[in-house]
């Protein structure tokens, strides 16, 4: 490894950029600042992705690796600066680079007022991003998961749709009142190990909070403060109502950030905090967990085939979907951890190119009722196809990313219990309705007279910002161990010894 | 009694701001223009204020016959308000537009000598609030910034809501002074001293600690602090005070005059009264009241002044929650210390943000100071809406802000005491209050502007908000760069 600090860089040059656009004080010149900021990020950040030389990333460890320190951050607290990955947080920074790259490019023609702001904004929630998943203590890691309200607040606020405020100021309240309980949580869990102070890592560091082995009394009431930020944030049921206004009413790149990661910081939070510091309490909340998982998914399910919008249609999609990333989590089994985990990227991939799909045929319609769509395929064969691709992988289909993650994670649910996985594949047969029914209403079928005249097939920029969801969709299912490899050794020494294989 | 010429030396800030009151004082009639008057009083605060970190000792040491203290508690009060002094004159600029002709009788026009030898008097008598360890230096030092503050609030003689609430004030305030001064009688009847030290131990010595008269004693002084802090219920004459005063002397009482309330506050309870339990409970059920309602009033209000007015309720409660954990009969040594510091911690920070939320309602004008004047503003003028967005996110308490440096060391140090019913339900009232001021956020980001442009504001309001910027950001990114030195009261 060298002395370059990758991940400070990569965490705070999306900052930098957002500082420039802002003081460059030139509208015309944010989007092309904001573009080579990103694929600045994505080339800084590219050595943390390769592995195989000496200075890249070891698959074999479970430590943390990459890690920037500076332990007198705050030393009147004794929490130090400490950013670190493993190969749990190395595939959502990877995704944090890549989606914002594809979010700069989606919104190049779509915003065209207040630019500046938007770009800036924009990085900041980059920043936010890949700060939250690079965070080695609970302290950054709360600093970073606020800092993402804010610039999220503003995009769906000011960039979003008819009914964007209301939108905006209900998504900030209700992650904001799951947030503030976790802060409670985390200053209790201050205070109960003041025994950290003393190691060089510091106070609230996730590996030495792992080791501290609280009272499991206490635990209990922790698990429950932080459960109420993390399941705002997967949404979990039923505290979802926030994200189907957020998703519909948020400009296109908003809601791929929001469905593509924002939604991931949650089960994240899960994986990274609750299961490995508060053991007892995660045994104790085992059963209902996995009970609110399965309704999740098949309430979520029903609600979608439902839904006569696009967007809000896929939003609800990912209340089913996030319920199979929980549903896996809390199995505690080590292949359906793993396929959590990779099924927490699939739908990072797939509910952003969903996303982006409908943003860009939104560009050129500006309605996103299903009703006014149909027949999609004459006029725009190439959206069609590349939309059938992603349909497909939502719903599940073999040989496309989300096959694997779900076949792992409704393997692990009938380990558990023959109920959970009945309810996991019913999840996964309402899944391919939907999915199959909406690209049916939308792309097949009689052409739509309102579409007449309309250009809608994509343009070369569109087509550039699918291919490599595309291509990751197809890769990922095919190869699965490519993310997979990363995880075998975090998993395993996240879970505890009564883990199933 | 020894009087020593030494001890002036203890008083070395104070002796400045007094001198330059008096020069300003005396001027007064051939002063014409703001300018000079400005830059003298803000170079009397810096010189006050660095003054005070200089004179920073290593042991506390006490002048006057024990009626004052200097230590480190006394001097980062001071630094704060000299601080707090130096930006509400820089924000006081665009206040006096060019002078119109003296009328007979020094009624109507404006007297830039006069408001800023108010000023530093005012600021003179917090740091003797902050400095005293006399009960009687301590009723000195607040009842010269009260007076000095009723003349500031209704200064702007011309305007009839201005006078309105210099009486409001000044009836509530010295019913308030009253209340204390009585407190002090009673506490003098039972311990027969008036000096903390002496209360002290004679509290100890004679086990007077469930003594009737000195719980009433105990409830006078803190009602008579908790209006000067503006606490529920001692709050009313806040949101009246702030609406009828100039935005600048409405920041001036919600900054300066908050910390040397709470400076003043901290050493009565934790030297004064230091063994007495009932006053933790005083405290919890303060800084209770004062979040609730403050956070919850405040989602009401349409006038922006009156907006932060309760808004400014509200923080004194978080900032009360320090004291709450450092009066805790629980508590040891070292977490009384914590608690002191929390509460020190918060004021800083809360100091420069609510000056900074001020100096942008001041910025704007006549415009700034209704809630709808800021429908738009960040598509006119997208700096100033930004800096508004950041101290109002640090009035939240979001990171990276100073605000959530504050906001934890105070919940911290409330939970390290075991009141997790309270640490929790001021959680829940920072999302009531985030409600409050995202309204704001979202009138300058989401609707459609439906005022003219403001005007551009001045240098010295603009050198303000740098400062409290600077601040608010520093304190938020590296939380305890600019705290570290704060120091619980001996």
């Amino acid at each position: 490894m060298t002395d370059f600090p990758v991940l400070s860089v990569t965490t705070f040059l999306p900052l930098v950029g957002a500082a420039v656009i802002l003081l460059a004080g030139s509208e015309r010149l944010a989007r092309w600042i904001a573009l080579v900021t990103t694929l600045a990020t994505l080339a800084v950040a590219a050595p943390l992705f390769c592995s195989g030389y000496p200075w890249s990333f070891d698959k074999q460890s479970s430590a943390l690796q990459f890690v920037d320190e500076y332990g007198d951050w705050i030393p009147t607290l004794d929490i130090a600066y400490r950013l670190g990955v493993d190969g749990i947080s190395l595939p959502f920074i990877f995704l944090s680079v890549l989606l914002s790259v594809l979010c700069v490019g989606v919104s190049w023609t779509a915003v065209q007022t207040r630019m500046r702001e938007f770009y800036a904004a924009l990085l900041v929630a980059e920043t936010a991003m890949i700060g939250l998943f690079a965070a080695a203590n609970l302290f950054l890691f709360f600093f970073f998961w606020e800092l993402m309200v804010v610039p999220m607040f503003l995009i769906i606020g000011v960039w979003g749709g008819p009914n964007r405020v209301y939108a905006a100021i209900k998504f900030l309240l209700f992650t904001l009142a799951g947030s503030v309980l976790m802060l409670v949580g985390m200053i209790v869990l201050y205070d109960a190990t003041p025994e950290l102070a003393l190691q060089p890592s510091g106070m609230l560091d996730f590996s030495a909070l792992a080791g501290a082995s609280l009272e499991p009394g206490l635990q209990v009431w922790l698990f429950v403060a932080f459960l109420a930020a993390f399941a705002v944030k997967v949404p979990m049921f039923p505290v979802h109502t926030w994200l189907p206004d957020a998703h519909t009413e948020a400009p296109t790149a908003g809601s791929v950030i929001l469905a593509g990661i924002l939604l991931k910081m949650g089960a994240y939070g899960f994986l990274r905090v609750s299961l490995p510091i508060f053991p007892n309490a995660v045994q104790l909340f085992l059963t209902p967990m996995l009970v609110i998982s399965a309704v999740a998914i098949v309430y979520g399910a029903y609600v979608t085939l439902a839904q006569t919008d696009i967007k809000r249609l896929i939003a609800y999609s990912s209340v089913s979907h996030m319920g199979f990333v929980t549903l896996g989590i809390f199995t505690l089994n080590t292949s359906a951890v793993e396929g959590a985990i990779l099924q927490m990227v699939n739908h990072g991939i797939i509910s952003a190119a969903l996303f982006l799909c409908v943003g860009m045929i939104y560009e050129r319609t500006h309605t996103r009722e299903i009703k006014d769509y149909g027949g999609v395929a004459k006029l725009a064969p190439g959206w069609s196809i590349l939309l059938a691709l992603f349909c497909l992988a939502a719903a599940g289909f073999p040989g496309l990313n989300s096959f694997v993650g779900e076949f792992l994670i409704v393997s692990g649910a009938f380990k558990t219990s023959a109920w959970l996985g009945g309810m996991a594949i019913w999840g996964v047969a309402l899944g391919t309705i939907y999915m199959v029914w909406l690209f049916y209403r939308v792309v097949m079928g009689e052409k739509n007279s309102g579409l007449e005249g309309l250009k809608l097939e994509l343009n070369a920029r569109e087509v550039v910002i699918l291919a490599p969801l595309a291509l990751l969709a197809l890769c990922l299912g095919l190869y699965p161990e490519c993310v997979l490899s990363y995880l075998h050794v975090p998993v395993a020494e996240l879970l505890p010894a009564g883990g199933t294989p | 009694m020894n009087l020593d010429i030494k001890h002036l030396i203890l008083l070395v800030p104070e002796l400045i701001l007094v001198g330059t009151a008096l020069v300003l004082m005396l001027a007064a009639s051939r002063i014409r223009t703001t300018l000079p008057v400005t830059v003298g009083t803000v170079l009397a605060a810096v010189a006050a204020g660095l003054s005070s970190y200089w004179l920073l000792p290593d042991e506390p040491k006490t002048g006057f016959g024990d009626m004052i203290v200097v230590d480190g508690y006394s001097q980062f009060f001071k630094v704060l308000i000299a601080s707090a002094l130096a930006l509400v004159t820089l924000l006081s600029v665009k206040r006096n537009p060019p002078l119109p002709p003296l009328a007979k009788g020094g009624l109507g026009g404006d007297r830039p000598a006069e408001y800023h030898a108010l000023l530093l008097l005012a600021s003179t008598g917090m740091m003797f609030a902050a400095s005293a360890v006399d009960l009687l230096t301590l009723y000195l030092g607040l009842e010269l910034t009260t007076l000095c503050s009723y003349i500031l609030v209704g200064i702007t003689v011309e305007k009839s809501t201005s006078n309105e609430a210099a009486i409001k004030y000044f009836l509530l305030g010295s019913f308030a002074s009253a209340l204390f001064l009585y407190g002090i009688a009673l506490v003098y009847g039972v311990t027969g001293a008036t000096g903390y030290g002496a209360i002290d131990s004679a509290l100890s010595e004679h086990g007077l600690a469930s003594n009737k008269i000195l719980l009433v004693a105990i409830g006078l002084l803190a009602a008579g602090l908790a209006f000067k802090i503006a606490a529920y219920p001692f709050h009313a004459w806040a949101p009246d005070a702030y609406q009828g005063a100039s935005a600048p002397v409405a920041a001036f009482l919600a900054a300066a005059s908050k910390a040397a309330g709470l400076a003043a506050l901290g050493r009565v309870c934790l030297v004064a009264f230091g063994s007495e339990g009932v006053l933790s409970v005083v405290l919890v059920v303060l800084a209770a009241l004062s979040i609730i309602v403050g956070s919850i009033v405040a989602l009401a209000q349409t006038d922006m002044k009156r907006l932060l007015a309760y808004s400014s309720i509200a923080h004194v409660g978080y900032a009360l929650l320090g004291f709450v954990s450092a009066t805790s009969q629980g508590a040891s040594a070292s977490m009384a210390a914590a608690g002191a510091t929390a509460t020190m911690t918060y004021s800083f920070l809360y100091v420069f943000m609510t000056l900074g939320a001020f100096g942008v309602v001041i910025a704007l004008g006549q415009r700034g100071e209704s809630l709808d004047g800021y429908r738009g503003l960040a598509a006119q003028r997208p700096g100033t809406a930004a800096l508004m967005l950041l101290f109002l996110l640090a009035l939240t308490g979001i990171p990276p802000t100073s605000g959530f440096a504050a906001k934890f060391v105070v919940i911290l140090s409330v939970i390290s005491t075991g009141h997790f019913v309270l640490a929790v339900l001021a959680v829940v009232c920072s999302v009531i209050s985030a409600f409050v001021y995202l309204r704001v956020a979202v009138m300058m980001y989401m609707n459609e502007p439906q005022e003219p442009e403001p005007s551009q504001y001045s240098w010295a309001v603009s050198a303000a908000l740098v400062v409290a910027t600077l601040v608010t950001v520093i304190g938020g990114i590296i939380p305890g760069s600019l705290t570290f030195w704060a120091e619980a009261p001996s």
